[in-house]
């Protein structure tokens, strides 16, 4: 087992971005609008920690605040963009024509492709917490295309479920990556499969984690590789992300 | 000749086909870009681009 690295939560990017000054085109929202931001490698203004991983370039771990607060519609190309609402409801806009309204398991890949703006907004009145996945594609200025679905926590417990990737019921992508997703009724020790060409980056949304020695607890991280088989020693109400990507 | 692509929003720079609209011809290398160039779509400094190898789509 090759362990890449380990991230702990306190060690990550951290931004505030407020609707006022500098970011008032970029973030929208009333003058108390906030949006939190916790990124496991390199983005934007942080730029002092991990570049990436394969194809991952953006681990952002976020919160808005309700009433209106998010991204204003703004430009992309290239990436591949995913969002995983974790709770509160996610209002997405994008120039594919889709306007979108994601809730807690509800999940969606946006492919930038030749170009594509979106807006993501909070216009709850709770908090918007979402974790945003950004991968390089496999293919430049492909046509853009947007996909969402949803995980059932019910029917996902205590197993890992596929959420994106080449595999049956997931959301198809345009790249060596699949994500998935381990929630847990009862402490146990699932086994993830993966290639041992590539790469694999655990995240612990909720709960507590033991992968070879290393104890992950709420929002630590870690990526190994070289593996074909990851023993997740996971306590019960635990609830993470696996991102295995091509190295 | 290379591709780049800005890690603010995926904006890509490819030097073979420059970027006429934006003053650069075609042909122009990235070392030949000013230091204070900026990501068109977003604002992300120079140094803020990665150099990628990715075929293009229309190519597939
Ligand atoms: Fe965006
Ligand atoms: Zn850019």
């Amino acid at each position: 087992m090759n362990i890449r690295f380990v991230l702990r939560a306190g060690e990550r990017g951290f931004s505030r971005l407020v609707s006022t000054g500098v970011n008032a085109t970029y973030v929208a929202g009333h003058p108390d609008g906030v949006i939190t931001r916790h990124s496991s490698f390199n983005f934007h203004e942080y730029q002092s920690g991990i570049a990436g991983f394969g194809h991952i370039r953006v681990f952002g771990d976020e919160v808005f605040s309700p009433g209106g607060t998010g991204y204003n519609m703004h430009p992309h190309h290239n990436f591949i963009i995913a969002a995983f609402v974790l709770g509160g409801a996610l209002t997405h806009v994008n120039t594919i024509g889709k306007v979108d309204e994601l809730r807690a398991g509800d999940y969606y890949v946006f492919s930038a492709g030749s170009g594509g703006k979106h807006a993501e907004l909070n216009i709850g009145q709770e908090d918007l917490s979402v974790i945003y996945l950004w991968v390089l594609p496999g293919k430049l200025l492909a046509p853009p295309s947007y996909v969402r679905s949803h995980f059932d926590t019910k029917v996902g417990a205590d197993r890992i479920v596929c959420l994106v990737g080449d595999e049956a019921g997931a959301l198809p992508i345009g790249q060596t990556i699949k994500v998935s997703r381990l929630v847990t009724g009862r402490s146990g020790t699932p086994v993830y499969r993966s290639s041992p060409a590539h790469g694999v980056y655990v995240f612990v949304l909720e709960g507590e984690a033991g992968i070879a020695g290393t104890v992950l607890g709420r929002r630590d991280s870690m990526a190994l590789s070289g593996e074909e088989r990851i023993e997740i020693a996971a306590r019960s109400g635990t609830d993470l992300l696996l991102v295995e990507t091509a190295l | 000749m290379k591709k780049y692509l800005c890690l603010g929003c995926g904006f890509s720079y490819d030097e073979a086909r420059g970027l006429p609209e934006h003053g650069l011809a075609p042909g122009t290398r990235w070392a030949d870009i000013p230091e204070d160039w900026i990501c068109p779509d977003c604002g992300t400094p120079k140094s803020g681009f990665e150099m990628v190898e990715i075929p293009y789509w229309s190519q597939a």
